[in-house]
């Protein structure tokens, strides 16, 4: 199982970006001043997409012209990030999102008033193109979350098994998309909010047990997990299962995990796992495992009540579970389970969490 | 036996000059160091640009101010002129006569007017260095003569001493005076700033000024012509005074009261005189001199119930757009100039005047002086041609330039680069004061000025505009010609080809009109 395509990514985005320098020089040729079309980012055209169950781009853009004094720095700038880009893959090599910035003080158009300006080019060109910034070869600062399980991968020519990277596991890197899936021998995906529940499973050898991944998020999920798990979704073809608090804001980075964030919507095509399943913490788990709770706070409620009206949340599960959980006006942590025993969650609930969700 | 009012009165009347110069010194500008230096030099400068004006020629007029010792305050001025020459027997009377000279009951627009000019000058020096005027004249009969000239305070009268005659060609007339309580330095009052002023308004003069340092400065003539003399105007029978009126009658030559009126004011006809006798009750066939004032308060009440023809304006002498222009280009090389003289209007309900205005932009336009807050807009103010620089806030010309909104025009007096030159030309200006250096409130006079700067101010603002424009065009130009050689690089090197040639793009864009761009 040859599980990267990294090769045809690359090739790919560096067809992308040549047809970007095509457009321009034709009009250039034809004597008209080039225009770029950006894909306007406003909230007003971040559309909830039902049928593939995540946030995506509307159809409007902005034109960025170089017949606009306003704008004609900015193209210039835009198309300067795009060949930066085509260098560093062509050469195969990987750049951060301030390394460019600061790259960028010896451009021509001079250099950027702080990163955010630059930042917002490469949102711009992932939009205009429709490929990740990953592809671009522009890396985010943080590392991607730990994997643990049967998971062998090829990462610069090494061979890297996830059982033997030690009880930390194996990191997903920023680089995510140049990682090849050489071998996998788990059925399953489980990822976890908390790194605490991430080693209890691991020491309860949970991956065992349950012939699973073990994917520990830190919190929100970064790009990389993110694009991990879709990828251990599509291309090994695991259903991926979620394990966060029971409060709202663990119902929401099982969300962003299923249907993408707002903020990303140009590009949630290569990131949103549609059909993965939040098995738990729930409101109903509060009452039926009569878990040790904490008040929800203000913000709490006021979350609660702000994912009741988004449309990710549309569905009678999500309804169901928010308005239980502020009914009962108590939250619970994913740890809450060690009221009866370090491995019960790991002996009893899951297990019925999976027969629950798999029906076997 | 005396009383002791004849006691009182008698040294009254003994001081009478002298006191009345010392109590109205301040009036007449003789007050602080450096104004009452510039005082004379205005006075002597404004009698030779007179009598050159008056006798056609191109005045070359000298000033210099040197010190006579050690003491900073005690100084020597000299002005001397190219112009027609005093005849001797008038030495006495012009440098040595208080209220003498040839300008009274005559409406005559010229520098001078009340003949306290010169012969206060020779007062001042006469009172703080006791010294007398040294006079050397000539008027090209081959003759120098050189006099000196003291003012006799009891009877009001000049003085000559120790008279030399020369023979000689030379031609014109020099004054020297001794000063003490006086200070030179070159501040916006001074006689530096005073005759950089007069040279502007009157472009035809070449003035040289040497300055107790040694410092020759020569504000070299633009034009080669010299201003006509103006023409005497008689009297305008609207905004007469009734004391005007018997003045003008006890020295009438007419044999009755109805020929004086005719004779000595304007648009009197027949017909006229027949309605101000039928109006006043007055009857006007008696002699001129037997006028009562009475009968002339009754005659003005007359006057202004009627109607006349407007007065002549024929009279007045203003510079003219062109000269005040060339002017202001010489002194300032500004970037932009434009100037305006006005037609005739009238004030007081029959006193004709003009008013002229000139901008000056860029440059060595405005304000000169060093330190925070000092640049920005700088006024000149003059009543025909002769500088006005002191008691600047009290004068119409102020308040009309301030009652107008320089934003509109793209100006900020704060802070732009401006000089505006005004004139008001006018054979009677209504001083605030016998110092003569604030012109008053009359609304006619107050509109035109407004009127007058607006007009320039708005070729000015033209101007500004065309200037941002170009401005814009041109940075605009460069920012295309900056990014797009970047844009042409960058996507030839994304898509593989060779750079295409920009030229025709560029020239499209930098030719359209600023943010035309989308």
């Amino acid at each position: 199982m040859e599980g990267s395509e990294g090769g045809s990514r690359k090739q790919r985005t560096l067809e992308k970006l040549g047809k970007l320098g095509k457009g321009v020089l034709q009009e250039l040729r034809e004597g008209r001043p080039p225009r770029l079309k950006v894909p306007s980012r406003g909230t007003s055209n971040i559309v909830y997409d039902e049928k593939h169950g995540y946030y995506v781009l509307g159809p409007r853009y902005e034109v960025r012209s170089a017949s606009s004094m306003a704008q004609v720095k900015k193209f210039a700038q835009t198309l300067c990030v795009a060949d930066f880009c085509r260098e560093l893959v062509t050469k195969g090599k990987f750049a951060t999102l301030r390394e460019m910035y600061y790259t960028a003080e010896g451009w021509e158009p001079g250099p950027f008033r702080d990163q955010d300006e630059s930042d917002l080019l490469v949102e711009d060109l992932e939009a205009m193109l429709g490929v990740k910034r990953e592809d671009l070869a522009l890396m985010p600062e943080e590392d991607g979350a730990a994997v643990f399980g049967d998971l062998t991968v090829r990462e610069e020519g090494v061979t890297i098994n996830a059982l033997k990277a030690g009880r930390g596991g194996y990191t997903i890197p920023p680089t995510i998309d140049e990682v090849k899936f050489v071998k996998c021998g788990a059925k399953r995906v489980i990822a976890i909010e908390t790194m605490g529940m991430y080693h209890r499973f691991v020491q309860e050898e949970a991956w065992k047990k349950f012939e699973a991944l073990i994917v520990g998020l830190k919190g929100q999920a970064a790009r990389a997990t993110r694009r991990f798990l879709k990828r251990a979704r599509e291309e090994l073809g695991l259903p991926v299962y979620l394990f966060c608090d029971g409060d709202p804001f663990g119902y929401h980075i099982g969300m962003v995990i299923i249907s993408g964030s707002a903020k990303l919507a140009y590009i949630n095509h290569e990131l949103a796992v549609p059909d993965a399943k939040y098995i738990g913490v729930t409101a109903s788990d509060i009452i039926d495992y009569k878990l040790p709770t904490d008040k929800l706070r203000e913000l709490d409620i006021a979350r609660l009540k702000q994912l009741q009206k988004d449309p990710r949340y549309n569905t009678e599960f999500w309804q169901r579970e928010i308005r239980k959980m502020l009914e009962l006006g108590k939250k619970a942590e994913q740890q809450a389970f060690a009221k009866y025993g370090l491995e019960y969650v790991v002996r009893e609930y899951l297990p019925a969490k999976l027969r629950e969700v798999e029906g076997s | 036996m005396k009383t002791l009012a004849d006691e009182l009165f008698r040294e009254f009347r003994e001081h009478s000059v002298s006191e009345f110069f010392r109590k109205n010194a301040a009036m007449l500008g003789y007050t602080g160091k450096v104004r009452s230096l510039t005082t004379v030099v205005h006075e002597a400068v404004t009698n030779s640009l007179d009598a050159c004006e008056e006798a056609g020629i191109l005045p070359d007029i000298k000033v210099e101010i040197r010190r006579v010792d050690e003491d900073p305050e005690h100084l020597r001025v000299a002005v001397e002129d190219n112009g027609p020459g005093i005849p001797e027997k008038f030495i006495p009377s012009v440098f040595g006569k208080m209220l003498a000279g040839t300008k009274l009951h005559r409406l005559l627009q010229q520098r001078g007017q009340q003949g306290i000019g010169i012969s206060g000058a020779v007062m001042f020096a006469q009172i703080t260095s006791g010294k007398p005027a040294l006079v050397r004249t000539s008027t090209g009969d081959g003759r120098v003569v050189e006099v000196e000239v003291s003012i006799n305070v009891d009877r009001n009268e000049g003085e000559v001493h120790g008279k030399r005659v020369e023979e000689g060609g030379w031609k014109g007339t020099r004054v020297e005076l001794e000063l003490k309580e006086v200070v030179y330095q070159r501040s916006r009052y001074s006689p530096f700033h005073y005759l950089e002023m007069t040279s502007v308004a009157n472009p035809h003069a070449r003035i040289t000024l040497e300055e107790p340092d040694g410092t020759k400065t020569v504000f070299e003539r633009v034009v080669k012509e010299v201003p006509l003399p103006p023409e005497p105007m008689p009297l305008y029978p609207k905004g007469l005074m009734a004391d005007d009126l018997l003045v003008l009658c006890r020295s009438s030559k007419s044999r009755t009261l109805a020929g004086a009126l005719t004779g000595e004011l304007s648009r009197m006809t027949k017909k006229k005189v027949e309605e101000v006798e039928r109006l006043s009750g007055v009857r006007l066939d008696k002699k001129p001199q037997e006028l009562t004032w009475e009968e002339a308060e009754r005659i003005v009440k007359a006057f202004r119930q009627m109607k006349f023809m407007a007065p002549s304006s024929s009279g007045l002498r203003p510079i003219g757009r062109e000269h005040i222009e060339k002017s202001l280009r010489r002194m300032y090389e500004p970037e932009f100039v434009s100037a305006v003289t006005r037609e005739p209007k009238f004030y007081r309900g029959g006193i004709p005047f003009v008013v002229e205005v000139g901008m000056a932009y860029g440059g060595k336009a405005g304000r000169k002086e060093e330190g925070e807050g000092m640049e920005g807009m700088e006024l000149l103010r003059f009543a025909n041609r002769a500088p006005l620089i002191f008691d600047q806030g009290g004068c119409v010309i102020t308040s009309a330039l301030r009652s107008i909104d320089w934003g509109r025009y793209g100006l900020n007096p704060e802070a732009s680069p401006l000089t505006v030159f005004v004139n008001f030309c006018s054979a009677y200006v209504p001083y605030t004061s016998a110092g003569k250096q604030s012109i008053a409130e009359e609304p006619e006079v107050y509109e035109e000025l407004r009127f007058a700067v607006m007009d320039v101010a708005r070729e000015l603002r033209f101007y500004l505009c065309r200037k941002t424009r170009q401005k814009e065009k041109e940075q605009r130009a460069g920012i295309f010609e900056k990014f797009l050689p970047i844009i042409a690089q960058k996507a030839s090197s994304l898509a593989g080809e060779e750079p295409p040639d920009i030229r025709p793009v560029l020239k499209k864009v930098t030719g359209l009109e600023p943010d035309g761009g989308e």
